[in-house]
């Protein structure tokens, strides 16, 4: 299977939420040749029993576990979307993020959801890989391929809304700033917002502006 | 100008080969869908005289642009950022025949059927496999092979070839977190190295300057650079610490675009007309076809005039109501009220909407190539309101022969 082929697990025709899925790692397992990865883990879903219709997931985990979970709630009804958007270094360079780890897993994550059957209208499982922020650089010559998800990149409060989704749980060990805004958008539009650990019931959480947000430029 | 729908059943395997085959990484935004489902198809007539109006506008523009650099007393009338102001001395050594220049203007059909042309992107136009590759697939899909259309790439990689050296290096410099960035670059850097030249993707501060010649600094990279191929906007590039950019001003390696393209990315570029027309420089193509455009003194209004920032580049902070999302309106007159300097006030052309065969109507901008003075392309976007933004569907554009 060559990364179109791959892609089109993740995005079937007719499927509902596919357009969010981004190419970019997608286009990458063609020009890198990547291969599945070793060590992959079947992981099961701790956290919730079962699928809830009004429910949508964002998984923000490194980027392995997170497509390995995105895979374990297919097995209960959510369609993993992956969302990651980080390109590769040019070749030679060291780069502050391991893009390719994650187009790798991406295919083993095809393979396993080939055999998963998936409602066309299951709601969606957002996968985000929570080491994209990385973009500590030792010294200049590193490739900074680090990136952040902006509200651009999954759907509007009002498109969650309007398809019944009211409540958004976070998988996560730490909420960070990049989606906390999204979060925080979400919020103010009525859709609760819970946090798990992946292995904890989620609990239902209230985000707010730290000061330096609140002085941050007004996003149009 | 007319709009050909994709056929329903083929537009899902157009998408998936738009984003393998052409390059379209970013094929969605927020709630929208940003390929269009349609293709863009000019008359004759209509391309041809695109064509002309665009190299004209291409030859006031590098005029004016190197009558600027010399006179900085009028330029200082664009408020370039104080950074940049201050480069204007070590861009005196600019030789256009060293560089190669790209820019691009955006026509708009007016409801007289004018054409309106709203700005040009002269320092980073992007778009490239836009309107190199996806004529070409649109133009399979719909089946219309006597449909033609110029392609982009093709036209740069001439360019390219007349003044470099094939086993050349050449450095893609981009914002490297994004994704949309690196799509416009790795198009070109693919098509470029297809040629034989050596291919380098990197940021702005990737490079640095030793006797004004840029070499690579990235692991395992570092090797003299024979052109710089830019994607990274002026205006961020002069916030980079550590401070390294000022050779981009100065630098003698071949570049495309130079940053003496900063006075014509300026939306106050209209203010210095008159100053140019004195030194001999007619800027009468510009002034046909750009609205009228004022400097904000105060917040007031004018009906039938709109705010545009002075260095807006997706449409974004434009104040066409209708256009507007939510509380957008309200928050760009605040923003104008806290930063008058910023922006500018234009008069509002009424844009006239294209009706396609199944009702729907959409605005088109219609951004026309130049590299060199020679038109190179189209890459076209269109929306359901008269304002073409982040939220607007790419669409291939082809030409009745």
């Amino acid at each position: 299977m060559n990364g179109r082929d791959i892609f089109k697990i993740y995005a079937p025709y007719g499927a509902k939420w596919i357009d969010w899925v981004r190419p970019v790692p997608f286009v990458a397992i063609d020009i890198y040749n990547r291969k599945p990865i070793s060590n992959w883990k079947d992981r099961k879903v701790m956290f919730i029993n079962e699928y809830d219709k009004n429910t949508a997931i964002f998984i923000d985990l490194p980027g392995i576990e997170s497509i390995e979970l995105g895979v374990a709630l297919a097995r209960i009804g959510y369609r993993p979307i992956p969302v990651f958007n980080g390109t590769d270094e040019q070749q030679g360079a060291r780069a502050t993020t391991d893009t390719y780890l994650i187009e790798s897993c991406l295919i083993n994550g095809g393979e396993k959801l080939k055999t998963i059957f998936l409602n066309d209208n299951a709601n969606p499982a957002f996968l985000l890989d929570s080491y994209r922020i990385n973009r500590y650089r030792s010294n200049e010559s590193i490739f900074d391929n680090s990136w952040d998800i902006y509200k651009q990149d999954v759907p509007s409060a009002k498109y969650f809304i309007k398809n019944d989704i009211t409540k958004i749980i976070v998988v996560t060990d730490k909420i960070q700033k990049d989606l906390k805004k999204i979060l925080i958008n979400y919020q103010n539009e009525g859709i609760l917002i819970y946090e798990t650990d992946s292995y904890t019931f989620p609990q239902k959480i209230t985000l707010s502006k730290s000061l330096i947000e609140r002085f941050e430029k007004e996003e149009l | 100008m007319k709009l050909i729908k994709i056929p329903e059943d083929k537009y899902y395997d157009y998408k998936i080969k738009a984003m393998f085959d052409c390059y379209k990484w970013d094929p969605q935004f927020c709630d929208n869908n940003t390929l269009s489902r349609y293709v863009l198809v000019l008359t004759k007539k209509e391309n041809e005289e695109i064509i002309s109006l665009t190299e004209k506008l291409d030859k006031e523009t590098r005029l004016a642009e190197e009558y600027l650099n010399k006179n900085i007393k009028i330029a200082k009338n664009l408020t370039l950022p104080r950074k940049v102001l201050e480069q204007i001395p070590n861009m005196q050594n600019y030789d256009k025949t060293q560089n190669i220049r790209l820019m691009r203007y955006d026509f708009h059909l007016s409801i007289d059927n004018n054409w309106v042309v709203t700005e040009v992107n002269s320092d980073c136009p992007g778009g490239f496999a836009e309107s190199s590759l996806l004529p070409n697939l649109a133009r399979n899909v719909i089946n219309l092979p006597q449909l033609d259309f110029t392609s982009f790439g093709d036209k740069m990689v001439e360019e390219i070839n007349k003044k470099l050296n094939k086993n050349g290096t050449i450095m893609m410099v981009h914002c490297t977190c994004f994704s949309d960035d690196r799509q416009v670059m790795q198009y070109m850097g693919d098509r470029l190295k297809k040629e034989g030249y050596r291919i380098i993707y990197g940021a702005a501060d990737h490079i640095n300057f030793k006797d004004k010649k840029a070499y690579c600094i990235l692991d395992n990279n570092q090797i003299s650079i024979d052109l710089i191929f830019r994607f990274t906007p002026l205006e961020w590039l002069i916030q980079m610490k550590p401070r390294r950019w000022d050779g981009y001003f100065n630098t003698v390696t071949k570049s495309c675009n130079h940053p003496i393209s900063i006075y014509a990315q300026s939306k106050r570029f209209p203010f210095v007309w008159n100053d140019l027309e004195k030194a001999g420089i007619s800027m009468s193509t510009w002034k046909k076809l750009l609205p009228e455009t004022f400097e904000v003194k105060k917040l007031l209004l004018k009906e039938g005039y709109i705010y545009k920032p002075v260095y807006g580049r997706v449409g974004e902070r434009i104040s066409i109501k209708e256009a507007c999302k939510g509380d957008e309106y309200e928050k760009i007159l605040r923003d104008v009220k806290k930063h008058p300097q910023q922006y500018l006030l234009q008069k509002d052309f009424k844009s006239k909407a294209i009706i396609t065969n199944d009702g729907n109507k959409y605005h088109i901008c219609l951004g026309s190539y130049t590299i060199e003075g020679k038109h190179a392309g189209y890459y076209a976007r269109m929306s359901q309101y008269p304002r073409i933004d982040s939220y607007a569907e790419d669409i291939p554009v082809l030409i009745e022969k």
